[in-house]
């Protein structure tokens, strides 16, 4: 008895040590963790839509969050759509809440700013206070929208989808007539040198310039990839200059062509494949709602 | 006759070839065998496992007298855990561009056999400075033998080395494969056997002649 005493006091105490070293150091350490993630993620989104060190994004490029939640009174579900807008002390956000089949329900003002919306708890704190008159909300998730000289010139999608391991999280780039701009994959853990090939440019931009159209009825198909359309898509990596007529010739060529799967990958190819369908025909159904009844009601937005 | 107490050199060399981790202890093949597809996570992996080697060894042999005999295992893995946790912290907040490659596998790291062994056999029986040594040692064997794992795998299997094209082409994608690890390990431990039968020949004739 006086061993398990014994026992049991010296492992409480080891833990709760490694507790205390393991929480002072998360302390420390999670402001630089999220400012690094949120930095990659800025990255990221000005990398898809062309810009980077060398090609400074223009002083007109403005990005706006949308998040998008779902919302419950007593039995029904409704989707919400957190809008940023401009006001005369501020940035805030509005609430636009419609039905599944796309009918405006009602507007609330959150008084929040963008870079508070950027976190979670915030966003939590401020819809716990306004939407009292309804039973709960859920996060969902967001795309922003990138607006250059008051026109729209992108939308950009983050999102997350089942692969051959665990989750692949990807961001999608868009542009106004919902043909694929560009697709980064942010997070993965597929097999290195197999499934891990799909962080690859051989890979990943095939699925450059495919049309809305084409996206709804892609598929994967198992023949090796040609070797002008893997040069092309490797062009940047490779640094290869290819003559400026072929290029044009050869992006004709391969623009309604299926995706060519990764050898020894075909599982984690049709993953992202069809992950990247559901995430376009999902965002262009809803994208349709809300900006019907951003006209409809004659919400002022900042975006156009 | 009691044994000789290894100077500190001797302890170091020892993790590298008498006592390899992947090639004489067989310890530790699951991330020998899945991880060592290229000589990049070889690598990387080589240096998240030093670190965790060194720091667990160095902490245990300083609070060996401390643990109870009965609960020694739960208090190794504790501390790996717990060294674990903080160097996956530590990296994702300054290192960021480190921590994208090598994320998954440092959390993978409380698993591995070779450290709560090096534990047990070692740190709790010796001195801060010998169990460093030995954590080092330890720690850069097995560097050592996921890189040269990591080197085979990744130029036969895809025909590059750090992800840069050396060969142009494939030649077997099945070395990308874990089975290919398994054979790989295998001929690796034979060579690495056989390289010091011949040393240790050379090293004795040297001697006799010493003596004539």
């Amino acid at each position: 008895m006086d061993e398990i005493l014994k026992i049991t006091f010296r492992l409480t105490i080891s833990c709760l040590l490694a507790a205390f070293v393991m929480g002072g150091v998360f302390v420390l350490t999670d402001k630089a963790k999220k400012h690094n993630e949120h930095m990659e993620f800025q990255q990221t989104m000005l990398g898809l839509l062309g810009y980077g060190k060398e090609n400074p994004p223009p002083e007109d490029l403005k990005l706006y969050t949308i998040y998008r939640y779902i919302i419950f009174k007593d039995r029904k579900k409704y989707m919400g759509y957190m809008v940023p807008k401009e006001g005369k002390e501020g940035s805030f956000h509005q609430m636009i809440i419609m039905d599944l089949k796309g009918r405006y329900i009602d507007s609330v003002k959150l008084d929040i700013r963008q870079e508070e919306a950027l976190e979670r708890e915030n966003r939590e704190k401020v819809l716990n206070a306004a939407l009292k008159d309804f039973s709960g909300f859920n996060y969902a998730d967001m795309f922003i929208i990138a607006e250059q000289g008051g026109k729209r010139v992108a939308y950009l999608l983050p999102g997350r989808f089942p692969g051959f391991k665990t989750f692949i999280k990807v961001m999608l780039a868009l542009d106004p007539k919902f043909t694929i701009l560009g697709l980064e994959i942010m997070e993965h853990e597929e097999d290195p040198g197999l499934g891990g090939e799909i962080e690859q440019d051989y890979f990943k931009n095939q699925f450059k310039d495919k049309s809305l159209e084409k996206v709804r009825r892609l598929r994967v198909i198992k023949k090796p990839l040609p070797e002008d359309y893997k040069l092309y898509l490797e062009m940047k990596r490779l640094a290869k200059g290819i003559p400026q007529d072929q290029i044009q010739k050869i992006r004709e060529r391969y623009r309604d062509d299926d995706i060519y799967a990764i050898t020894g990958a075909t599982i984690s190819s049709r993953s992202v494949t069809n992950g990247v369908k559901k995430m376009v025909r999902n965002f262009v159904y809803r994208m349709g709602m809300l900006d019907r009844i951003i006209e409809q009601q004659e919400i002022e937005v900042p975006f156009s | 006759m009691p044994r000789r107490r290894k100077s500190n050199k001797e302890l170091f060399l020892n993790g590298i070839f008498n006592e390899n981790p992947i090639f004489r202890l067989a310890l530790s093949m699951c991330p020998a065998v899945g991880i060592s597809t290229t000589l990049m996570n070889g690598f990387l992996l080589g240096i998240a496992v030093l670190f965790v080697q060194v720091f667990s060894s160095c902490t245990i042999s300083l609070i060996k007298d401390y643990i109870h005999p009965r609960i020694r295992i739960p208090t190794y893995t504790l501390t790996i855990a717990t060294w674990v946790t903080v160097i996956d912290m530590v990296l994702a907040a300054y290192m960021p561009a480190a921590y994208k490659q090598m994320g998954i596998f440092v959390k993978l790291i409380v698993a591995f056999a070779i450290i709560t062994m090096r534990l047990e056999m070692f740190a709790c029986k010796n001195d801060f400075v010998p169990s460093f040594w030995d954590g080092l040692g330890m720690g850069l064997g097995f560097m050592f033998g996921m890189m040269s794992l990591g080197f085979v795998r990744e130029l036969l299997g895809m025909g590059k080395l750090f992800g840069h094209d050396i060969l142009g082409f494939r030649p077997l994608l099945f070395f990308v494969l874990p089975a290919a690890g398994f054979f790989c390990v295998g001929i690796i431990m034979a060579v690495f056997n056989y390289v010091e039968i011949v040393y240790k020949r050379i090293r004795e004739r040297r001697w006799k002649r010493g003596y004539s």
